[in-house]
């Protein structure tokens, strides 16, 4: 389909096909606004017995339609385009993740170096790594051999070698993937594709290790040139290019639907990942997204431009549910529910949760429960981005003779709570809690932002369209984010530094209201949504707002639905270790917050 | 018995009185055992002759019998040592332990000697099993070893010792993985000295690391020695660390090799190899002269993550300046617990910082009571700085001092 | 009118099933269309390539890779065993030669004078499938596997741990609702498929495996229990290869409770009849539940196929069984079917019914929450 020029887009149609809900949402051009109008929902039908994912698409599509009151599908079972004033539309967009999504498998040299940018630059573009291998993983080569043959990827990545670096050790790797001979996870009837991005001059030996057969390897451009420098643009793209090529394709229905649509389909998470990117571009602010679901947790942040990407495989609120609760432990869990549970029975609700994962928390306490275990999901899969989203390691320090007692390592996290802008949350436990306060506590609790911090979540998992809209009108899918994707659920203040529990750790003032956060308290004062207001915050000697420890900040602040927090907790955030007392504490911070109030039943649909 | 020794000395001094009787001796001649000793000393005090005044007296001279079993009689030995006028103490450091004695003292003057002044009472020196005067120093190497032994035990229990972080160890693993990822070779300089140099056995060890992470990596590791001990020390090292990693097959004695004890010679030959193979990563782990910039400069220049480790304060400026990182002094020593994990290596460490807390913590007590106390020229503080002084790092023991103040130095431990 | 959100597990006293047996790459299939099998027979089977050794020629002859090739005395293709001789460099003068020994049997696959490595793949290993349960083949997958289908009663469990295995079903309990403990585990039950009603008891698993049963089913489990015999807290519900020795399959959930009586009976009215059982449970997109199958001789005549109600389809007077607390594990009837959703006590608004409980009491359940008792 030819460009279409983005000053006549009017009319946008865009579909999800998740891999149990294809969702749609129709964008139209109303005074001079883009806005999103309306959305229609519909069972995805990739599977047996329809086998045809276009018709979960039309489906959606036509209640849209009888919604919009536009027809947008013709009789012929096809989308209308381009639109005239009352059918059609004038770019049909769609992003997939039906059949569990992208699936790769990358390799590199050294872990923490070229294997970790591939791995970077496949996360990128919105697959599921199932396994890195690396020279220096602490496998033996047969362990190695033998888990390549276990996985069945989509397809491998491989790199290695800076350019005119090592070449030994990426043919090694080559010599390990050739013998080992990969299948393919759908079918036998293509060959596995291999994109190869490591040092130029192994080129050669690797396609001579992989001339055998039964392999489609691709080249390009090495994604880690110099170890100063990362180049995942290509990599990126030939991942997208050969997932519509090879794996789309397998899907059924994928060739009809990728005729129909206006730019190529997209990984869901890849297109998640480049709202966020395009955002904080144009807004100029470092964001956070996270999207919770029942088996993985993804977590994106974009940090001075530098974007990242994590999928946490086994920390979600059912499937996993259980492996969150033996990895961050019961005690752990625990410390956020404000009175006491059974042990023994616990462990049997969780387990029952992971063998029943559709069941929904019908009491308050199994809501509490089950929002603390988000919580530990939240941090702990917040905990393995900050380890993965680095500065590049291996790369020289300059230094002076001042660094003599203050020497960094490379590889530093450049996750920074303090010059966070926006936290963004998605996913079923954050999104449809039944008060938004809940959703703003989890964030809170899980995330530890410092300073002034925007919270927000995704309304209808609107983030995947705009995605894809971001790369043919980045201006829409902007308007968009920020008028219809995004509920804000308020700003949190949150001191850092040296809070001392008790004692004043800021004052602050907006609107003609001022108040005092003592240490370890919290207080949630109102803002509407769709306000803002210049506040004014003095913290005390050593507390950081973000200008500095005990310096003064003046800013901007958005309301939502919540208002504005003060969180004078202090961060690490620690709670009492011993259990009545971080009972009492916990629900001091329930109280204050409004988390749980009876008379309010601003219930989400669950 | 007292009878016969009285009789002995008098009849010995009464020939030189008859001659010299114009000086006075001096009077009230005392005893005693000295404390905290290994009984060989004894003290003897006296009041000075009446006629130590305008050079009546120059001298006054110590004369010694011992009395060998109890019934015999006591055998005089003469003079023993001489102090000059006015002074009124004298130590005997040559007595035996278990032996009794009997002192007399006479002084000298211009005008001749005078009669011994006999000491009223015999001595017998004795050992003290506990050096009373030390008792702090008992205090503190006790609370030191026990909180490292409290730690040691800590750590095996499985408890929690953290060693703040080491930037320039934690680099090894980044360093040895550039140049694994750029084809390159790993550079290992143990410094010029040799073995028997601890700097050079501290940077042995965190050779054994960088090795078993080359091991790993499989990357190249060359180690050029200025000393042919290094050399065999360095080999047996590199290669249990291959062992260790489960790639003995990969390691090759031929890399660690020895080239000139000269220092300009082994310089010249170790930059000339960097110039020519530009090593990716370099570790300078030992003792080093002025070859340190040298070496430092070349391996920025082409390129190189660099580490320096050492213990010269001289060097390291230059090292901090051209290397990645670098280990300074302690952190370069305390390697080893850091890069073993070994509890009893952790809790040994753990419990050092302790000592040199408290070591620390007198330092600054001391200098701020002594300063405050010639501002105010109170003579509480004096005492207590004083206290510090003698007391806890002197030897005088736990008791404050005057009463054994006398003949004890003021040296410090 | 509604659909469940949870369908109820399948219990059935017959119905045609059939079982897909494939190889994990491609072999040979010994068995043909029509052909009739039993359990243990092996209808397909293949030789795995064997596992892959390098072995690092250029560091072990400390020499560059490219001059590997000059010193390796074996071509790809031969077979070495240990001990052979496989490089040896050229030494002085014919003297002082190193030579390389292979450490590993195999077949030398490739030498590659980029890296200087030798790749020795180790001796085949052999791989059978078995048909697991008795039936007749129906489909042959040429070089894959083939299809076994077989009249049998069919009965999944929620969650097992444990692999394929078979034996004839012993009933240890007396009724659906008693707890399985250790007594009810006799010496005679080596190899047997072990029923039980309500909770299993670890002593009860434990005898189980000491008298080397099959397998043991029964209504629940402990989790506690589960992480004791497993040695490990299970995180993902993904299952079937541990190697317990038995097969563990509980038919309703995790804490007490009892069997569903329906279940209990029909396993029941198997007992001393071959099953083959599977504790295999993958908790995902594509789920796989537990199973135990026993293939029955002859068609029964309850089976007519005809149901009560539609597949999937809440009705008033439907039996459900609520799937989470409050109401955990009690099985009630559909009373009524609001449509309007329903405030429930966490602040959730969602879909809801009421169910009469065996109390006479009705109480108010999310739809999430129940599934259908299938009859």
């Amino acid at each position: 389909m030819t460009a279409l020029d983005p000053e006549r887009i009017k009319v946008i149609l865009a579909t999800d096909c998740g891999s149990t809900t294809t969702k749609a949402i129709l964008i139209q051009y109303v005074d001079g606004a883009y806005r999103q109008t309306h959305r229609g929902e519909a069972p995805t039908t990739v599977e047996k017995p329809f086998a045809d994912v276009t018709m979960g698409v039309i489906n959606s599509v036509t209640e849209i339609g009888e919604l919009a009151g536009r027809k947008l599908v013709d009789d012929d079972g096809r989308i209308i385009s381009p639109a005239t004033d009352t059918e059609g539309c004038d770019i049909y967009i769609s992003t997939s993740s039906a059949g569990g999504g992208l699936q790769m498998m990358v390799a590199g040299v050294i872990a923490e170096m070229t294997a970790a940018s591939a791995k970077r630059a496949a996360l990128g573009a919105g697959s599921i790594v199932m396994d890195v291998i690396a020279a220096n993983d602490g496998r033996r080569p047969h362990e190695q051999i033998q888990r390549i043959r276990d996985l069945r990827p989509d397809m491998i990545l491989l790199s290695g070698g800076t350019d005119g670096g090592t070449k030994d050790k990426v043919v090694q790797l080559a010599e390990l993937i050739a013998p080992a001979k990969p299948q393919p996870r759908f079918g036998s009837d293509y060959e596995m594709p291999i994109i190869y991005a490591g040092n130029n001059e192994a080129q050669t030996d690797v396609s001579e290790v992989f001339a055998e057969g039964g392999f489609d390897l691709q080249i390009v451009d090495n994604l880690r040139p110099v170890l100063e420098r990362e180049n995942l643009g290509p990599a990126r793209d030939k991942i997208h290019d050969i997932f519509l090529e090879h794996v789309m394709a397998q899907a059924p229905g994928y060739d009809k639907l990728m005729g129909w649509t206006g730019a190529p389909i997209m990984p869901t998470p890849g297109a998640v990942g480049d709202i966020l990117q395009t955002v904080a571009r144009i807004q100029g602010i470092n964001v956070v997204g996270v999207d919770i679901g029942g088996a993985t947790t993804d977590v994106f942040s974009v940090f001075d431009e530098t974007f990242n990407r994590t999928v946490s495989a086994n920390l979600g609120m059912s499937y996993s549910i259980s492996n969150v609760c033996a990895e961050a432990t019961m005690p752990n869990v625990l410390r956020w529910v404000p009175f006491n549970m059974n042990e023994r029975e616990l462990r049997n609700h969780v387990k029952n949760k992971m063998i029943r994962p559709t069941t929904i928390p019908q009491t308050r306490e199994a809501l509490m429960f089950e929002q603390a275990v988000a919580r530990e999901a939240l941090r702990l899969a917040y905990k393995q981005h900050k380890e993965f989203a680095t500065t590049l390691k291996g790369v020289q320090q300059q230094r002076t003779v001042g660094d003599t007692f203050t020497q960094e390592a490379g590889g530093e996290t450049i996750v920074n709570n303090m010059t966070l802008d926006l936290l963004v949350a998605s996913g079923g436990v954050l999104s449809h809690a039944p008060r938004m306060h809940q959703t703003a506590m989890m964030l809170i609790d899980a995330f530890e932002p410092e300073g002034v911090t925007m919270l927000a979540k995704d309304s209808i998992f609107m983030m995947p369209h705009l995605g894809v809209l971001a790369s043919v009108h980045p201006k829409a899918a902007e308007e968009v984010f920020d008028r219809d994707c995004l509920i804000y659920l308020g700003t949190c203040v949150a001191a850092a530094g040296n809070v001392k529990a008790g004692k004043p750790a800021f004052s602050w003032s907006f609107n003609g209201m001022s108040g005092e956060i003592a240490g370890g308290e919290m207080e949630l004062v109102d803002l509407a949504l769709g306000e803002t207001a210049m506040i004014t915050l003095t913290p005390v000697r050593g507390v950081d707002l973000g200008n500095g420890p005990g310096k003064k900040v003046e800013r901007e602040i958005k309301g939502g639905t919540v208002g504005v927090i003060f969180d004078g907790r202090g961060r690490p955030l620690g709670l009492p270790e011993d259990r009545s007392s971080c009972q009492s504490t916990v629900q001091g911070w329930i109280d204050s917050c409004a988390m749980y109030r009876e008379e309010e039943e601003t219930a989400a649909a669950v | 018995m007292r009878t016969l020794m009285i009789a002995t000395l008098t009849a010995c001094c009464a020939c030189v009185a008859q001659v010299h009787a114009q000086v006075a001796p001096p009077t009230n001649v005392k005893t005693a055992d000295a404390p905290n000793d290994v009984g060989n000393q004894v003290i003897v005090t006296w009041e000075t002759s009446p006629d130590d005044v305008d050079g009546g007296v120059t001298s006054y001279v110590v004369v010694r019998s011992k009395v060998d079993t109890d019934e015999s009689t006591p055998i005089d030995e003469g003079a023993i040592g001489d102090v000059p006028y006015g002074v009124t103490t004298f130590i005997d450091e040559n007595a035996t332990a278990g032996t009794t004695y009997w002192y007399g003292v006479r002084a000298t003057g211009s005008a001749g000697e005078s009669a011994i002044a006999q000491a009223e009472e015999s001595v017998t020196p004795t050992m003290e099993m506990i050096n009373a005067g030390k008792i702090w120093f008992l205090i503190i190497m006790v609370t030191i070893s026990g909180v490292v032994i409290l730690y040691v035990y800590h750590a095996k229990r499985g408890g929690n010792i953290s060693v703040r972080k080491i930037a320039g160890l934690e680099a090894v693993s980044e360093a040895v993985g550039r140049a694994t990822e750029m084809g390159r070779e790993v550079l290992f300089v143990p410094g010029i000295l040799d073995i028997n140099d601890i700097q050079t056995v501290a940077g042995i060890t965190v050779l054994s690391n960088v090795a078993k992470t080359a091991a790993e990596y499989d990357a190249r590791l060359e180690v050029p020695t200025a000393r042919s001990l290094v050399m065999t020390t360095a080999r047996e090292t590199v290669q249990a660390a291959y062992l260790g990693a489960g790639r003995p097959d990969a390691y090759d004695e031929n890399r660690i090799y020895y080239l000139t004890d000269e220092q300009f010679g082994y310089t010249a030959g170790v930059q000339g190899k960097m110039v020519r193979d530009k090593p990716a990563a370099c570790f300078y782990m030992g003792a080093f002269y002025a070859e340190s910039l040298i070496l430092a400069e070349t391996g920025n220049s082409i390129g190189a993550i660099q580490v320096a480790g050492t213990a010269m304060p001289s060097q390291l400026p230059f090292f901090v300046a051209a290397c990645d990182y670098t280990l300074i002094g302690e952190e370069f020593f305390a390697a080893s617990a850091y890069l073993s994990d070994d509890p009893e290596q952790l809790g040994s460490l753990k419990g050092q910082d302790v000592g040199k807390v408290i070591a620390a913590g007198l330092l600054v007590l001391g200098c701020l009571l002594a300063t405050l106390g010639a501002m105010t020229g109170s003579s509480g503080i004096d005492a207590a700085s004083s206290y510090i002084k003698d007391n806890i790092l002197g030897k005088a023991g736990v008791m404050p001092a005057m009463v054994l103040h006398i003949g004890q130095e003021d040296d410090t431990e | 009118m509604a659909k469940a959100y949870t369908p109820g597990l399948l219990v059935t006293g017959f119905r045609e099933h059939r079982c897909r047996r494939i190889l994990p790459i491609a072999g040979e299939v010994n068995v043909s269309i029509g052909d009739v099998v039993t359990a243990n027979d092996v209808v397909a089977e293949t030789n795995l390539p064997g596992d892959v050794n390098p072995v690092n020629l250029a560091n072990q002859l400390s020499m560059p890779a490219s001059d590997v090739m000059d010193c390796v005395v074996v071509n790809e293709g031969d077979t070495v065993a240990v001990g052979d001789v496989i490089a040896q460099t050229k030494g002085i003068f014919g003297f002082m030669k190193t030579s390389i020994t292979s450490k590993v049997a195999g077949t030398v696959e490739t030498i590659s004078p980029v890296t200087g490595q030798m790749i020795v793949r180790g001796a085949p290993l052999p791989v059978q499938v078995r048909a697991y349960i008795s039936g007749q083949v129906v489909n042959v997958l040429p070089g894959e596997g083939c299809e076994i289908e077989a009249n049998v009663a069919y009965v999944q469990g929620i969650f097992g741990v444990g692999g394929e295995t078979a034996g004839s079903i012993k009933m240890a309990c007396s009724s659906h609702d008693e707890e399985l403990d250790a007594h009810h585990i006799t010496e005679d039950m080596a190899g047997a498929v072990v029923v039980g009603g309500a909770r299993m008891t670890a002593a009860a698993v434990a005898r189980a495996r000491e008298v080397a049963a099959a397998a043991i089913v029964s209504g629940g489990i402990d989790d506690a229990d589960l992480k004791d015999m497993l040695g490990y807290d299970l995180g993902v519900a993904i299952t079937g290869r541990e190697q317990l020795g038995i097969t563990v399959i509980v038919t309703e959930g995790f804490g007490e409770i009892a069997m569903a009586a329906r279940t209990f009976e029909l396993l029941k009215s198997y007992a001393g009849t071959e099953a083959s059982v599977n504790g295999a449970t993958q908790i995902r997109a594509g789920v796989m539940r537990p199973e135990i199958v026993i293939p029955l001789e002859s068609t029964p005549e309850v089976g007519d196929g005809k149901r009560k109600y539609e597949e999937g389809q809440l009705e008033i007077g439907r039996p459900v069984r609520v799937i989470r607390d409050p109401y955990f594990g009690i099985i009630g009837e559909v009373s009524d079917l609001p449509s309007e959703p329903h405030v429930l006590g966490s602040g959730s608004k969602a879909r809801v019914l009421e169910v009469k409980l065996p109390t006479g009491e009705h109480a108010i359940v999310p739809r999430a929450n129940v599934e259908l008792i299938e009859e």
